[in-house]
């Protein structure tokens, strides 16, 4: 990554975001706010990248919806941070959300590549 | 499953609020340090990296809110902050607010008041069980003895052998029950204790009365079937309502011996609080007893039609259906029995019917006797209520108007036309619905009032004028409504306001859009006053008309007494001793200038009609029969009728003597048209009779029914004559005492006096005659008042309005003021200029609501007496009234404005 000012990066595809929370916390288990945005942003090898004005919201919905539960903890850093966890009923919403989104990107990859 | 969950964790939230606002925020701010370290760490200098993580994180505030929103209870939180933001600005403008909150008390209290009556008289099913399977056998409230074929072929009343028919008979009721349409006077001593009788009303009911409104006794039993035998031991069942108020609710009641109209009654229990019979009316039955105990034995016989029916239909059956099989059942009787139709009649008997009515409130007889009144009531108060609206209205487009920079600088900084509006129309709702708290006590009030007016002369109403539910509701609604309706258009006009003009600074432009709305409100306030103050002129002159009408006797200085000598065992044998010993022992009394008996009083709520025959005359059908009274020795001079010829009748007209009779002026007038009434012949009963009694004298009218029509032809004869063999008809009912002084001092001398000549001889009543013939206008009272007092608040409502207009057109235009008076106005000038505009809308107003009270008094009309709709005096007289008060009213205002100083009119902005 270059030092300085990010360069410009793609925006997520909307109705994807809760996928990518969902399935980011399946593979990391206990993670605060940034963490799940820092992980996404690397794994995406910094071409997604999650705006904090819609990861917050984002979190507080799937709370509301019962796909993750949060309970405040300590970073490595010494700081209280409130840690995300996968619920069973976001389990479930992550193999709906996948199978969904795979769904469409191969309607999509059918209609793009037909020539 | 997940729903309810979902729902917990919302309502947790709400509850958490403020811990949950911390906790993300503590959260966020978190997220944006870390950021800022990896900056750092990335090789960015210490500025650097805060400010990138800060305008990386964007705007805080919105995603906080974004995140809240989530949750859902953002309308909630808007809705609470309104209400707060609404109750600080009320309370900062306490003059204001305490006005409006006032008028809307009046008008919404009013409003409720007569909704309360409504839902009590109108809407109310009786309190008994399943009131929706009840139907009445009649259609109408004729009332109380009939003979043979009853008035258009309806029947409404039953003879009794034909209500056992049809009880027995028809199988879709599942009880048929009769009773009595009026009330009887009962005399009831309570068995081993020594008092006196007192006098209590009664009814005869069959023994399935409560079985058929499934109603039981709160204490002891009911009456039932065993007890309406011939023979059986008389039973009676009290009303809660007497064993509340008359025997403390003591339980020994039931069960003792009370002696009712000199027979042995056991009452046996009492009825449930609230149910007070089949009708409702003041006054309500204090006692129910079986029909079988009923004395006079005579109306159990085929011949007389007395009883009104009501029966529960089973639940699934056609009403219709069963209506044509009780009128062929009807016919088939009428047929059989020649002793109730006559021969001559027979033609009519396929016009007999009976019209199955849905009775869930019983006896409808004050819905139709007050259907007239309330409607014209709540006319009345919902105009006071738009004229209170029009004030507050016009009241808000001044304060919003006041309020303009302050409304321009919100929307300046973002806030959404939208919001305001909200945040507008909050605060007229609660204006409205702290105006409609209030107003509930208004209509507490107001009901009492009206009740008090309405049945003066009643001891106990069954109507409570406590606000019920359904009422709670009508007054919360009609609150919500009217803020809704005053305060949109306030809202909406305030929300438009420019914010660069309104900072820039408001009133140097003449032109106003809040003016545009405040005039068109008062020209339809002063519209609906002049309206409402004719409509109580002319209710009121009615009112004085009735009252102060030449009714043939005079109410001054006279007391009636009514009594009834049949309660206390009296038979026809015994009265003439009875009734002369009052005659010698009432003129004793001190002060009393003469006494009299008669069987019943002028406008004392009875008449009798009988058919009667002229001798040497064929009989002339084309008249409804005459009314006729029994009345003693100096009748007539103590209630103050005229004589106009012969004689009265006197102390010499006993039944040994020739029997004679007095007509009126009416009944001279349409059976005699070309001869002398005196000398002539007439008779009751059939033409053999019509030679029964001779006229002697002739009386001037008397209206002795019917307050508003002419009098009734009338004849009167002597207290105790019969022709031989006909059985009395008619007892002395009413003793009149001509006094000097106060007719109601002599009170208790007349109780003593009556106890010492037979101590068991109940009075029911003692009254002024003026009282008397007062209660029959008891309904006219009561719209007269209440028009009036409607009036008048509409007069001060529009008086307010004119005043508040004026006064904010006067400081809006302080400026225009002061430049037209350094130009060279004169004082004269700008008193001109400013009444000129409230004068216009003055005569707009009246222009509108003149010929709109001209419209509305022609359906007025048929209630008033003696005025016409368009009495051009009480038009004028309103008209005046209402144009003075407004002027005043606008001219303070204006002359503030004659004082302005010019130089501090120009340097105001």
């Amino acid at each position: 990554m270059l030092g300085g000012v990010p360069l410009h990066r793609d925006e997520i595809p909307p109705g994807t975001l809760y996928l990518l929370i969902l399935r980011t916390l399946a593979r990391g288990g206990e993670m605060h706010g940034y963490e799940i945005a820092d992980s996404i942003q690397r794994i995406s090898e910094d071409v997604l990248q999650v705006e904090e004005g819609s990861l917050y919201p984002a979190l507080q919905r799937m709370l509301i919806k019962g796909w993750v539960k949060a309970k405040w903890g300590v970073t490595a850093g010494d700081r209280r941070a409130r840690y995300y966890q996968l619920t069973t009923l976001g389990r479930k919403q992550l193999a709906v959300e996948v199978s969904q989104f795979e769904r469409v990107m191969r309607a999509i990859a059918r209609v793009v590549q037909t020539a | 499953m997940t729903f309810f969950s979902e729902l917990g964790r919302r309502l947790l939230m709400l509850v958490r609020r403020h811990q949950f606002d911390r906790e993300l925020e503590e959260e966020m701010r978190l997220h944006q340090e870390l950021r800022e370290q990896e900056h750092l760490g990335a090789g960015m200098s210490a500025e650097e990296a805060h400010y990138t993580a800060r305008r990386h994180f964007g705007n805080a505030t919105l995603t906080q809110e974004k995140s809240r929103d989530m949750w859902g209870w953002s309308w909630l939180e808007n809705a609470m902050q309104d209400v707060r933001y609404g109750l600080r600005q009320l309370r900062r403008s306490p003059g204001f607010t305490a006005v409006a909150v006032l008028t809307l008390a009046l008008g919404i209290g009013a409003n409720t008041a007569i909704f309360t009556l409504i839902d009590a008289v109108m809407l109310r099913s009786l309190p008994v069980a399943n009131p929706g399977q009840l139907y009445r056998l009649g259609d109408n409230n004729n009332c109380c003895v009939m003979i043979g074929t009853q008035n258009g072929g309806s029947f409404v009343l039953y003879s009794y052998p034909l209500y056992e028919h049809l009880r027995d008979d028809t199988t879709d009721f599942s009880e048929v029950a009769a009773f009595q349409p009026f009330l009887s006077d009962l005399s009831v001593r309570r068995s081993g204790v020594a008092s006196a009788a007192e006098p209590y009303k009664g009814e005869f009911v069959s023994g399935n009365y409560f079985t058929m409104f499934g109603v039981g006794a709160i204490a002891g039993r009911a009456l039932s079937s065993s007890d309406d035998k011939s023979g059986a031991p008389p039973a009676a069942v009290m009303s809660y309502h007497t064993w509340q108020t008359h025997f403390g609710g003591d339980p020994s009641v039931i069960g003792a011996t009370f002696t009712i109209n000199t027979v042995p009654y056991t009452v046996v229990g009492v009825t449930p609080p609230g149910f007070y019979g089949d009708t409702l009316r003041s006054d309500p039955p204090d006692f129910w007893l079986p029909l079988a105990a009923d004395p006079d034995r005579w109306l159990f016989s085929a011949e007389p039609e007395w009883l009104y029916l009501i029966g529960r239909l089973r639940p699934g059956v056609a009403p219709e259906r069963v209506q044509a099989q009780l009128t062929g059942e009807l016919q088939q009787w009428l047929g059989s029995r020649p002793e109730v139709i006559p021969e001559r009649d027979r033609g009519d008997i396929a016009k007999q019917h009976i019209h199955l009515t849905p009775a869930p409130s019983g006896v409808d007889q004050m819905q139709t006797d007050y259907a007239a009144a309330l409607r014209l009531l709540v006319t009345i108060a919902a105009l006071v209520l738009l004229i209170a609206c029009a004030n507050i209205a016009n009241l808000l487009l001044a304060r919003g108007a006041a309020d303009r920079s302050a409304s321009a600088l919100r929307l300046a900084l973002g806030a959404p036309r939208a919001r305001l509006i909200r945040q507008k129309l909050t605060e007229t709702i609660l204006l409205a619905v702290a105006g409609g708290a209030a107003g509930l006590y208004v209509a507490y009030a107001g009901t009492r009032t009206i009740l008090l007016l309405a049945f003066r002369g009643a001891h106990y109403i069954p109507i409570s004028p406590k606000p019920s539910l359904p009422v709670l509701g009508f007054a919360f609604f009609l609150a919500l409504v009217t803020g809704v309706v005053f305060g949109a258009a306030p809202a909406w006009i305030g929300s438009r306001a420019d914010p660069a003009d309104a900072l820039r600074g408001a009133g140097r432009s003449t032109g106003d859009r809040t003016s545009v709305v405040q005039k068109p409100l008062i020209i339809l306030q002063v519209a609906f006053s002049i309206v409402l103050l004719i409509g109580a002129g002319l209710v009121t002159q009615s009112l004085r008309n009735l009252e102060y009408q030449h009714f043939g006797f005079v109410t001054e200085g006279r007391l009636i007494v009514n009594i009834a000598p049949s309660l206390a065992g009296y038979t026809p044998d015994k009265l003439d001793g009875l009734y002369q010993r009052l005659e010698e022992a009432l003129p004793r009394i001190p002060r009393v200038l003469s006494a009299s008996l008669s069987w019943y009083s002028p406008l004392g709520g009875n008449n009798a009609n009988e058919g009667v025959y002229i001798h040497g005359k064929p009989p002339d059908y084309r008249w409804t029969a005459p009314s006729w009274d029994r009345v003693g020795p100096h009748y007539f001079e103590t209630i103050g009728t005229r004589l106009l010829r012969g004689r009265a009748i006197e102390e010499r007209d006993t039944p040994a003597a020739q029997r004679i009779a007095v007509i009126n002026e009416t009944f001279a007038r349409r059976f005699f048209p070309k001869e002398d009434p005196i000398g002539q012949h007439l008779g009751m009963g059939d033409a053999s009779h019509s030679g029964d009694y001779e006229i002697v004298g002739i009386v001037e009218d008397a209206k002795y029914q019917d307050t508003r029509g002419p009098a009734y032809a009338t004849f009167f004869l002597p207290l105790l004559q019969t022709p031989p063999g006909e059985p009395l008809r008619g007892w002395v009912g009413a003793i009149e005492l001509y006094v000097a002084g106060k007719p109601e001092d002599l009170e208790p001398f007349v109780r003593k006096t009556v106890a010492g000549i037979d101590p068991n001889l109940t009075i029911l009543r003692v009254q002024s005659f003026a009282e008397q013939v007062n209660l029959n206008f008891n309904q006219d009272r009561l719209i007269a008042r209440l028009t009036e007092l409607f009036g008048l608040l509409a007069l001060v409502l529009a008086c307010v309005g004119l005043y508040g207009v004026t006064a904010y057109a006067v400081e809006r235009r302080t400026n225009e003021i002061g430049i037209r008076m350094a130009l060279g106005a004169g004082r004269r000038n700008v008193l001109g200029l400013v009444l000129g505009s409230a004068l216009t809308q003055l005569g707009l107003g009246l222009a509108i609501g003149i010929p709109a009270a001209l419209a509305g008094g022609r359906l007025l009309a048929g209630q008033l007496y003696g005025v016409k709709s368009y009495d051009p005096m009480i038009l004028g007289l309103a008209a005046s009234i209402l144009a003075g008060c407004a002027v005043l009213a606008a001219s303070v205002p204006a002359r503030r404005a004659t004082k302005v100083d010019p130089m501090v009119a120009l340097r105001q902005e």
